[in-house]
């Protein structure tokens, strides 16, 4: 037990002193990973799972970091590979894209790390913004309402697998802090 | 801990124009799509890449790990093999009806219809001396000697003992049977008898020519031991007058067999005419 906890130890020390770019290429390794399970047929038992939208957990973590453009890529590409299915090319990525900027926007505007009200409702709303786009963009498409009851699964999936990997999706910058005393 | 990033602060309005950008780019992509023209431009993309990404019979990860995807895949291949057949089944049942048409147009003597009867085998022998199965139909079922035996593949055999409750049928793979035969596609005639290799062999060519390869062999009808065209197996090999035939019988089951009547044509004398009968009857008088 002692060894298993020293290599969680270990494994939290080594995400700490992580550079942005490390935490950025595992953060994407892990979207691909999700996401091609996802590609497979999802069902256990029997029964269809509901997937996670791992773009918008990741647009959400790095979202929190600042504005940067090697997320901005890489959100719109994963846009585009969801968007294989069936979706409108574009439609996904618009929906990663603007769940990054509402998450980079309203981490600038409040100190999201020391307010766990605010850490708590962050995902949560922005998430939803960006499910509800997702939706949206299906409903102009096709010219009428889509389905609720996929989306509000998927949301929920999300917001759970969010709850569990967002630490994966930290950069772990704050740009516009200023470094130095923080007296 | 969050690291502080001062050049943030300088390279702000121009992330947030890229960003502006992107998100205007997107929905102009968007907007695009509405065009019928240009989004039949961008079908095949999409077709390539739901192809490669979305094959409905992909199995998931947890069906690889349980085995199911193997199961489902055999199932859908049945199934289409399933929908497959009823065409041709229809087909069949169409191309029946027409036929029996036509011989009734040319007022044709076909095969005999008659008792058939669906027989469970109790007993198979096949020793040194005879290839035999025993069905537990006899003589109370309408069974007579004569008989031929079928099952789902093919042809089996040749009733040639019949009890009150049994009856034995040779088997095509005995030495001593013998089937006339001919080539569904040649149309060269033999007789075939059982090897001892479990294959048939033919001889007794009355025709020149050779049998061809995979050909289906099929009974031909002749001495009325067999009716017309009863499968029997299929050209293995064909070295001159040396020709093997994989018995069609061999790849069914052979739990249960079909014993159908063969039709038996006697000689003229066995019916003699009306003005036979009479010559015959002034004869007797004189």
């Amino acid at each position: 037990m002692m060894g298993l906890s020293g290599f969680a130890d270990g494994m939290v020390l080594r995400w700490e002193a992580a550079r942005p770019r490390t935490r950025l290429a595992i953060g994407v390794l892990l979207v691909i990973a999700v996401g091609m399970v996802g590609l497979t047929p999802r069902s256990l038992f029997g029964l269809p799972l509901a997937w996670p939208y791992l773009g918008l957990i990741a647009a959400v973590g790095w979202g929190r970091s600042g504005m940067a453009f090697g997320p901005m890529a890489l959100l719109l590409l994963f846009g585009f590979a969801q968007d294989a299915s069936q979706a409108p090319w574009g439609s996904h990525g618009l929906a990663n894209l603007l769940t990054y900027g509402l998450s980079a926007a309203v981490s600038q505007m409040a100190d999201t790390e020391r307010s766990p009200l605010l850490s708590f409702v962050l995902p949560v709303v922005t998430l939803f913004f960006g499910i509800t786009l997702v939706w949206l963009v299906a409903s102009i498409s096709s010219g009428h309402f889509g389905r609720v009851t996929p989306m509000l699964t998927a949301y929920f999936a999300t917001l759970v697998v969010h709850m569990v990997i967002a630490p994966l999706f930290d950069l772990g910058i704050r740009r516009g802090v200023q470094g130095g005393s923080t007296a | 801990m969050p690291r502080a990033s001062g050049k943030g602060y300088r390279q702000r309005p121009l992330r947030r124009y890229g960003f502006i950008i992107a998100v205007a780019g997107i929905l102009a992509l968007l907007l695009l799509q509405t065009s019928p023209r240009i989004n039949e431009g961008v079908a095949p993309i999409r077709t390539a890449a739901s192809d490669q990404l979305f094959h409905a019979t992909r199995p998931s990860l947890i069906d690889q790990l349980s085995g199911a995807s193997a199961k489902d895949r055999r199932i859908l291949e049945l199934e289409a093999r399933v929908r497959e057949l009823a065409q041709y089944k229809a087909l069949a049942l169409t191309m029946a009806e027409r036929l029996e048409v036509y011989e009734e147009i040319l007022n044709m003597q076909g095969e005999p219809g008659g008792a058939e009867v669906t027989a469970r085998i109790m007993a198979e022998t096949n020793g040194p001396f005879a290839e035999a199965l025993l069905a537990n139909a006899g003589t109370t079922n309408g069974v007579q000697d004569g008989y031929y035996a079928e099952n789902d593949r093919g042809l089996v055999g040749r009733v040639v003992q019949v009890g009150q409750r049994s009856s034995r049928i040779l088997k095509i793979t005995d030495f001593n049977s013998r089937v006339p035969v001919m080539g569904e596609a040649s149309g060269l005639r033999a007789i075939m008898f059982g090897g001892r290799d479990g294959l048939g062999r033919l001889t007794d060519f009355p025709e020149q020519g050779a049998f061809l390869p995979n050909e289906r062999i099929l009974t031909s009808g002749e001495g009325g031991l067999f009716p017309r065209g009863v499968v029997v197996g299929y050209v293995r090999e064909s070295d001159n007058k040396d020709v093997r035939v994989d018995l069609a019988m061999l790849t069914g089951q052979l739990s249960y067999v079909r014993l159908k009547p063969t039709i038996r044509v006697l000689p003229p004398e066995a019916f003699p005419s009306e003005t036979e009968l009479a010559e015959l009857s002034e004869d007797d008088e004189s």
